[in-house]
This record gives structure tokens, sequence and C-alpha cells, in this order.
């Protein structure tokens, strides 16, 4: 039973960590979706997000989960409207390669240079996007 | 644009999405609890020791592989470094572990929290799992044969 409200804490307490992060990018990305920053945002980055089946605005969500962490992400994806696929493919790019700042810092100390781990982590995250991009539109 | 709706928006939609994560964080933060004090995973890692020397890793290096494929990288870490003090881990293997679990941890959390948004966890958890193995397979055959046990630095 104290193993269950430890689990319980733990669970309000990142639940608050998230509130921190979700509340505020959520303000932050629907205020400039009403702005036109947002569209020139998407019109700069649509034809490489294209490449990953997603709009032009999604490149701030990969950004936002890339550096920062996946609550970021989280906080983005839910201003937008994207498809099953489109999140589907969002979240297998966003779980290989997040939180890099923190977690390259983690990687380093068990031995694996930060180039390595972050390079492998962004290039895993972009071609996987890529390619689950054409085989998820034969799944789904 | 209207300022006053814009807030309206943001504020009901902030407010909706922590409540998304609060009722699939708590019960899985209840459940990880649950499998660290029993100390599942070092049962479980007796029997899954063998599945792992594919890869390239020893079986004394199967709990760490597991604790940061369940629990997440910070807590893979922690266990690597009375593994690794203990001589039990070779330098290549430990960057072996470090490489898969740079691509895949934290599978129930990471997962779950792109299950709520709708995408398709299966998915998600199929391709990580491909993924890392894939790449711990390359790099175990690009890596030069290491023999020199090692010790990892503390995380503070």
């Amino acid at each position: 039973m104290e193993t269950v409200l430890r689990g319980a804490k733990k669970g309000i307490n990142t639940t608050l960590e998230l509130a921190k992060t979700i509340v505020p990018i959520y303000f932050i990305i629907t205020f400039l979706n009403h702005t036109p920053i947002m569209l020139w945002i998407s019109h700069l980055f649509s034809p490489l997000m294209g490449l990953l089946g997603l709009p032009g605005e999604a490149s701030v969500v990969l950004a936002l989960g890339y550096w920062f962490n996946l609550y970021g992400a989280v906080g983005a994806i839910m201003t937008l409207n994207l498809s099953v696929q489109q999140i589907t493919n969002l979240g297998l790019m966003l779980t290989i390669s997040h939180n890099l700042l923190l977690e390259t810092a983690i990687t380093k100390r068990m031995g694996a240079p930060t180039w390595l781990t972050m390079s492998l982590r962004i290039g895993m995250s972009l071609l996987t996007g890529i390619v689950f991009n054409a085989l998820l539109s034969l799944i789904l | 644009m209207d300022i006053v709706e814009v807030f309206k928006e943001a504020t009901s939609g902030s407010i909706y999405s922590v409540f998304q994560m609060a009722i699939i964080v708590i019960p899985i933060m209840i459940i990880m609890q649950i499998a660290e004090e029993l100390d599942i995973l070092a049962i479980v890692s007796k029997f899954l020791g063998p599945m792992v020397t594919p890869l390239g890793v020893s079986k004394e290096g199967a709990l760490p592989f597991l604790v940061g494929l369940f629990f997440g990288i910070t807590y893979g870490a922690g266990v690597i470094i009375p593994a690794s003090k203990d001589g039990k881990l070779t330098k290549k293997e430990i960057l072996l572990i470090t490489i898969f679990l740079s691509v895949c941890h934290a599978l129930v959390e990471d997962t779950m929290i792109f299950v709520v948004l709708g995408a398709n966890g299966i998915i998600l958890v199929l391709g990580r799992l491909a993924i890392g193995i894939v790449i711990t397979l390359f790099a175990n055959k690009i890596l030069p044969e290491d023999k020199s046990y090692t010790k990892v630095l503390p995380i503070d």
C-alpha cells in the first residue's frame, strides 16, 4: 500500500512538472497560431516536413522535443490537428530523439561521446520518420 | 485577433492536456514503483539475461539494459555504475548498452505519452526496439574488440 502511495506521489509530481512545461508552451503556440509568425515558420519548413508527412507547423514540435523534452512537444502537438498516422510517426521520431541537452550529458557519463549519441539519435529519428511515413501510409 | 478568445482557448486547451496526461502518468508511476520495489527486473533479468548476448552484451549487462529500457536512461545509468565497479562489464559492452539505450529507453512512459495523443503504441514500441537492436548489432560489428574492464563515473 505504501508502495502505491509512493508511486502516486511520483505520478503527481511528474504531472506537476509536466504542467509547468505543457501550459506555457500551449499558451505560446496558441497565440503564435493566431499570428503570421506561425505561417512563416510553417512555409519555411514545409518542404522538409513534407518528407515526413507532416505539416510545416510540426517543425516547432520537433525542435521543442529534440532540445527540451517530450512534454514540451506534447504541449505543441495538442495545439495542432494531426491524424493518427502523423502522431504515430511524430511519436516514433520523438521517442527516439528527445531531451538531448540533458540525456547526452547522461550518456556521456556512461562513456559515449556527445557527438555520437546526438548525431545517432537525430539521424535515426529523421531517417525513421521518412521511412515510416512511407510504411505507415501502407499499414494504417 | 480576439485576445480574450485566444486566451480562453489556451486556458481550456492546456488544462485539458495536463488532465489527459495526469490520468495516464499517475497509474504508470504506481505500477513502475511496485515493479521497482519488488525488484521485479532483477528477477526478470535472470531469465532474460541470455537474450541480450546476441547484441554483444554479457548476461551481467542484462540488468542495466532492462532497467534503462523500462524505467529510463537515468535509472539505467544508475545501475550500470555499480555493475561496472564490480568489473563485470567491458568498455565495449557499456558502450553497446549506452548506444542501445540512447535510442530506446523508458519504453512504457514515453510510449504512453503518445498513445494518449492518439498514436499507435504497438508501432512505437516495436519500431523503437527494432531500431535499437539494429544499431546495436551494427555497432557490435564495427567496434573493435576490447576486453578491458572499466568503471563508469558516478552521476552527481
